[in-house]
C-alpha cells in the first residue's frame, strides 16, 4: 500500500509537472492582461520536442548527450523523496534532506557541463552563472533545512511532515517563518525564476538557465524542459510538505486519501498563484545584486537555525 | 610480523635497485612492488580488523627505542597508503620512461620506494624516534623528488620555502614529543598514551597546540599551507599525486594520533579551533582554486579545501569528546576518516588526470586546452568519476564522508545549553558553501579541459593516454565508485576504529542507514537512465549556433578565467587582486599604442603574515652577526664567558 501510494505520488509529480508551468503561463498572463497559452501548452510542446530530431553540435562529446538524461534521471529520483497526499514517500524516511539537496546538485552539475560542450559562448556564460547562483544558494538551502530538522528532530523529510502534522498551524513557530521565507527565495532561485533568472527570456544579457540549454534541441531540449518542470513541482511540494501539510492523508483509507488530494491542489494553486504575483510584479535582479538576495535567504537561514536552540532552552 | 612484510620489502627492493643498477627495469620493479603493496593492503586489513598488535623491535641496534607495531589506527593509513601507492606506480612506469633520461629513471624510482616506505614507516612507527626518523625521510625524499623535474631559480626558491615550512612544522613536532618526555619517561607510543591521561592542563594544552601547529603546516590549512600550492604542482604528477593524495594524510594521521589516542580529547575549545581551521581552510582553499588556471596550483589549493572539511569533521569530534557525546564524535570521526581515504583516491586520479593531459599536451594551463573528451575518451570519463567525486555528488565517494560531517554537525543540536548547540549547526551552512564553491570550480575545470573546442594546437593533437596510465587511473576510479555506491563494507571498520578512538560503546545508526539506502538509490538512477535512454534518436550533427555570423573560433568559448569572473567579482575582498594597467604613450590615452594589463592575486598572507616575520629573523640575524667578528682573540673570550657562566650555574642550581 505504501509502495503503491510512494508510486503514485512520483508519477502525479512527473506527469503533472508541465501543466503546473502552464498554470503559472497562464497566471501571469491574466495578471498581465494578456490572453495567454493553454494550460496544456506546455505538454504539446513536449510531445512536438520528443519527435522531433536530435541535433548535436560537431564538437560535442558523450558528455552533452548524458547530461539531459542524468538530469531528467535525478529529477524523478527527487520527487520521490516528498510526500503529496500521504505522510509516506518512497524515499521520504530512508533519506534526507542533504541527499535530496544533492541529488538536485548532480543534475545541475551535468547539465552545466553539457552547457559548456557546445563549444559556444553563450552554453559557457549560462554555466558560469549558473555556478554562481547555485554556490550561493546551496547554504542557506540546507541551513533552512536544518532548522526545521533540529525542530522535528527528524532528518527525512517524512518525519518533517509528521511533526507538522501533529502541531496545529496556530502553533507554529517562528523557526517555521524564518526557514519558510529562506527557502521560498532559495527556491525562486533553484527553479531559475523571478527575480533571479528569467525563464522566458533569450536576451544574453539576462539568461542563465537559457544560456546552458541554448545548443540542445529535439529529445534532449523535451527532457531538460520537463525536468525543470518536475524541479519546479517538486520545490512547491517540498514547501508544503515542510510548512503546510494539513490535509495529508495519514490513514489508508479513500476519503482521507480524497482529502488529501483536496488539498494538495488547493495548496499547490495558492504557491503557484504567489509564484505568478511575484513574477509579473518584480524586475529581474541585476546579476550582481542576486548574490545580495541570496545573502538575505542565508542571513535568514542562520537566524533560524540560532532560533532553534533558543527555543529549547 | 607479518604487518611488516611491505616494509621490509620496500627496503629490500630499495638495496636490490641502487646495488644491481637495473637499467630497463620499470616494469619489472613496478610488479615487485605491486605486489609489496597489495601484501601491505592485506597486512593493513588484517590489523584494522584485528585489536592485536604486532610488534617489531629493532631496537638492540639502535642508541633509542626504535619499534615498530601496527594498530588499528596505522593499518588504516597502511591501507590508504598502499591504496594509493599502487595505481600511482602501475601509472608511473609509461610516465617515467616517457618523461626522464634513464639517470633520472634510476634516481625517480629509487627516491619514489623510499618516499612511500617512509610513509609506510610513519603510520607504523611505535615510538617517537623512530616516527621522527621516518617523518624526516619522508620530507626529505619528497623534496628530492621535485628537485628530480628540474632546477631553475624559481623552482628552487619554491622548494627552499617547502623545506623550511616542513622543518618549521616539524620543529613543532619533535617539540611536542620532548613536552611528553619527562611524563611518560621514553619515548614508547604505550608510555606516552598512558601519560596522556594524567598530564597537567597546561602541559595538555601546550601538547595540544604543538601538534595542531606541527601536523597543521604538513598538512596545510591555512595559514600554514603558503608551501603547499608551491611545491606540489612542480613535482612530477605521480609524486604530486603521492604528496597531496598520501603525504598530507600522514599529517592528519599524525594530528589524529596526538589528539585522540594520546591526549584522548581536551575542553571544548581544542573543537572550535580544529573547526575554526577547517572552516577557513575550506573556504579560501576553495576560492583560490576557483582563481587558478594552472591545472595542478588549482588541485592543490582543493587539497587545502579537503584538509579543511577533515578538519571539520575531526573538530566536530572534539566538542563531541569534550561534551561526553561519544557516539555522534565516533560518527564525526569516522568521517573525517573516510573523507581522508576518499580524498586520497580522489584527489590522486585528478593529479594522474593532470599528468596524462600534460603528457598528451605538454601543457596544465586550463587556457590552452578544450576537447580533450573526444581525443583522450578514457581519461575524461576518469577525471569526470574524480571530479563527481571531490565535490560530493552522490553515488561517489565523496558524498558518503560528506554526508557523515554534515549529519555529525546537525547532531550538534543536542547538546543543549552549549555554545556548540548553534555553532555545529551552522557548521552546515559552511560545509554546503564549501561544497558550491567546489562544484563550480570543477565545472570550471572539467568544462573547459575536456569540453568545447580546443583552444591550442596541442590540445587539437592530443591522444589517448598508454595502457598503464590508464589502468592506474581506471582503478583509482573505480575504488571511487565502488565506496560511492556500496559504502556498507567500507563504513563498517572505519566506524568501529572510530568508535575505539572516542570511547564510544555504541555505533551511530547514521553510518548504517546511509549504507543501506545508497546503494538503493544507485540501482534507481541506473534503472531511471535505462528507460530515459529509450527516447534517444540517431543523432545528427549541425554548426554550433554562432548568431547567424559565420566563423565560430574556439577563442570565442568562455576561457577558465572568464568562467570564475562572477565568483572571484563577488568575492572580491577575499582576492584583493593587485591590478595595474598601463597605457602608453600616456599622453594619448584614446589613441593607445599599447595596452599591457598586469593582475597578481593571493600574495595577502605574504604581505600581511609571513614578511613581517621574516623581516624580523633577518634583522636578528643581522643583529646576531655582530658577534661574527672574524678575530680569533673574541672567540675565545665567549668560550671562557660561557665557561664562567656554566660554572657559576653549577655553583648555585647545585
Amino acid at each position: 500500500m505504501k509502495i503503491a501510494m510512494g508510486i503514485l505520488q512520483i508519477v502525479l509529480l512527473v506527469t503533472g509537472a508541465p501543466l503546473l508551468r502552464g498554470i503559472v503561463g497562464r497566471l501571469k498572463a491574466v495578471l498581465q492582461r494578456r490572453q495567454g497559452a493553454s494550460i496544456w501548452r506546455p505538454y504539446s510542446d513536449l510531445w512536438k520536442l520528443l519527435h522531433k530530431e536530435d541535433l548535436a553540435p560537431p564538437s560535442a562529446s558523450a558528455v552533452f548527450g548524458l547530461a539531459p538524461l542524468l538530469l531528467f534521471a535525478t529529477s524523478i529520483l527527487v520527487t520521490a523523496f516528498i510526500p503529496l497526499l500521504a505522510d509516506s514517500a518512497l524515499l521520504g524516511s530512508a533519506g534526507d534532506f542533504i541527499l535530496l539537496v544533492y541529488l538536485l546538485a548532480f543534475g545541475r552539475f551535468f547539465l552545466a557541463l553539457g552547457g559548456i560542450d557546445g563549444g559556444s559562448a553563450f552554453g559557457g556564460m549560462g554555466a558560469s552563472r549558473e555556478a554562481l547562483v547555485s554556490s550561493l544558494a546551496e547554504a542557506p538551502l540546507l541551513l533552512g533545512l536544518v532548522a526545521v530538522a533540529i525542530q522535528s528532530s527528524s532528518a527525512s523529510i517524512v518525519g518533517m511532515t509528521r511533526w507538522a502534522l501533529g502541531k496545529s498551524f496556530f502553533n507554529i513557530s517562528a523557526v517555521h517563518l524564518l526557514a519558510f521565507l529562506a527557502l521560498s527565495i532559495v527556491a525562486l532561485a533553484e527553479t531559475g525564476r523571478m527575480p533571479v533568472d528569467n525563464p522566458t527570456t533569450h536576451l544574453e544579457l539576462t539568461m542563465i538557465h537559457e544560456g546552458m540549454v541554448l545548443e540542445y534541441s529535439g529529445p534532449n531540449l523535451a527532457l531538460i524542459e520537463w525536468a525543470s518542470a518536475i524541479k519546479l513541482s517538486a520545490i512547491v511540494g517540498l514547501l508544503i510538505a515542510l510548512f503546510a501539510p494539513w490535509g495529508m492523508a495519514t490513514t489508508p483509507s479513500l476519503a482521507a486519501l480524497g482529502l488529501g488530494v483536496v488539498a494538495w491542489l488547493a495548496k499547490t494553486f495558492a504557491l503557484v498563484a504567489a509564484l505568478a504575483v511575484i513574477e509579473s510584479g518584480i524586475a529581474k535582479l541585476r546579476m550582481y545584486s542576486v548574490p545580495d538576495f541570496l545573502g538575505v535567504a542565508a542571513a535568514i537561514s542562520t537566524l533560524a537555525v540560532i532560533f532553534t536552540a533558543l527555543m529549547k532552552g | 610480523m607479518v604487518g611488516l612484510d611491505s616494509k621490509q620489502g620496500f627496503h629490500s627492493l630499495v638495496k636490490f635497485l641502487i646495488i644491481h643498477r637495473l637499467k630497463q627495469a620499470s616494469g619489472l620493479i613496478a610488479a615487485l612492488i605491486s605486489v609489496a603493496a597489495l601484501s601491505g593492503c592485506s597486512a593493513g586489513d588484517r590489523g584494522l580488523l584485528n585489536s592485536e598488535v604486532r610488534k617489531l623491535d629493532p631496537s638492540p641496534l639502535a642508541p633509542f627505542p626504535f619499534t615498530f607495531s601496527l594498530d588499528r589506527l596505522g593499518s588504516f593509513f597502511m591501507i590508504l597508503i598502499c591504496a594509493v601507492a599502487l595505481p600511482v606506480l602501475i601509472f608511473s612506469v609509461s610516465y617515467v620512461s616517457r618523461h626522464y633520461t634513464a639517470a633520472r629513471q634510476k634516481w625517480l624510482w629509487a627516491l619514489l620506494l623510499v618516499f612511500i616506505a617512509s610513509m609506510v614507516g610513519v603510520v607504523a612507527a611505535s615510538s617517537g624516534f623512530a616516527f621522527l626518523v621516518a617523518w624526516e625521510i619522508m620530507s626529505l625524499t619528497s623534496a628530492g623528488l621535485i628537485l628530480l623535474e628540474g632546477s631553475s631559480g624559481e623552482r628552487r626558491h619554491n622548494l627552499f620555502i617547502y623545506l623550511l615550512m616542513t622543518h618549521a612544522g616539524t620543529a613543532a613536532v619533535i617539540a611536542s614529543f620532548l613536552v611528553f618526555l619527562p611524563h611518560s619517561h621514553t619515548l614508547d607510543f604505550a608510555a606516552i598514551r598512558a601519560a596522556g591521561a594524567s598530564l597537567p592542563h597546561g602541559v595538555r594544552i601546550a601538547l595540544f597546540l604543538l601538534a595542531f601547529v606541527g601536523f597543521g603546516t604538513k598538512a596545510g590549512i591555512i595559514p600554514l599551507h603558503l608551501w603547499l600550492p608551491r611545491a606540489h604542482p612542480i613535482a612530477p604528477s605521480p609524486v604530486s599525486a603521492l604528496m597531496s593524495g598520501v603525504m598530507l594524510k600522514i599529517a592528519v594521521y599524525g594530528f589524529v594520533r596526538f589528539a585522540f589516542d594520546f591526549l584522548a580529547g581536551g575542553p571544548s575549545w581544542f573543537g572550535y579551533l580544529v573547526l575554526a581551521a577547517g572552516a577557513v581552510s575550506g573556504l579560501l582553499g576553495v576560492l583560490y582554486a576557483i582563481a587558478e588556471h594552472d591545472l595542478k596550483r588549482l588541485l592543490a589549493y582543493h587539497s587545502v579545501e579537503n584538509i579543511g572539511i577533515i578538519y571539520l569533521g575531526l573538530g566536530a569530534s572534539l566538542v563531541f569528546m569534550a561534551h561526553d557525546a561519544r557516539v555522534w564524535a565516533a560518527l564525526a570521526l569516522a568521517g573525517a576518516l573516510l573523507h581522508t581515504l576518499n580524498h586520497a583516491l580522489f584527489k590522486s586520479l585528478l593529479f594522474l588526470g593532470a599528468g596524462a593531459i600534460a603528457d598528451s599536451t605538454h601543457t596544465v594551463d586550463l587556457e590552452e586546452l578544450g576537447g580533450l573528451q573526444r581525443r583522450m575518451p578514457v581519461t575524461g570519463a576518469v577525471f569526470l568519476i574524480g571530479c563527481c567525486s571531490i565535490i560530493g555528488l552522490p553515488l561517489f565517494n565523496g558524498f558518503i564522508s560528506e554526508w557523515m560531517i554534515f549529519r555529525s554537525f546537525l547532531g550538534g543540536s543536542i547538546l543543549v545549553n552549549t555554545n556548540a548547540q548553534i555553532i555545529l549547526p551552522l557548521m552546515v551552512g559552511v560545509l554546503a558553501l564549501i561544497g558550491g564553491l567546489a562544484a563550480a570550480c570543477f565545472v570550471k575545470v572539467f568544462g573547459v579541459a575536456f569540453l568545447g573546442r580546443p583552444r591550442s594546437q596541442e590540445a587539437e593533437r592530443a591522444s589517448e593516454a598508454p595502457l598503464s596510465m590508464r589502468a592506474g587511473m581506471i582503478l583509482l576510479a573505480g575504488a571511487c565508485v565502488v565506496i560511492g555506491t556500496w559504502p556498507g563494507a567500507f563504513l563498517r571498520p572505519i566506524v568501529s576504529l572510530a568508535q575505539s578512538l572516542v570511547g564510544a560503546t555504541a555505533a551511530p545508526p547514521e553510518a548504517l542507514a546511509i549504507a543501506r539506502v545508497i546503494p538503493w538509490v544507485a540501482a534507481a538512477l541506473l534503472a531511471l537512465l535505462g528507460a530515459v535512454a529509450v527516447l534517444k534518436r540517431a543523432k545528427r550533427l549541425t554548426p554550433t549556433w554562432a548568431c547567424g555570423l559565420p566563423g565560430l573560433t574556439s577563442r570565442m568559448q568562455y576561457t577558465s578565467t572568464a568562467f570564475s569572473k562572477p565568483i572571484r567579482f563577488v568575492f572580491a575582498r577575499v582576492y584583493k587582486a593587485d591590478r595595474r594597467l598601463e597605457v602608453l604613450p600616456e599622453d594619448q590615452p584614446y589613441f593607445p599604442a599599447s595596452i599591457s594589463y598586469h593582475s597578481e592575486r593571493t600574495t595577502s598572507y605574504e604581505r600581511a603574515l609571513y614578511r613581517p616575520f621574516v623581516d624580523a629573523v633577518v634583522a636578528a640575524a643581522n643583529q646576531l652577526r655582530r658577534l661574527q667578528t672574524g678575530n680569533i682573540q673574541v672567540y675565545l673570550l665567549y668560550i671562557v664567558l660561557t665557561l664562567v657562566c656554566l660554572l657559576i650555574y653549577l655553583r648555585f642550581a647545585g
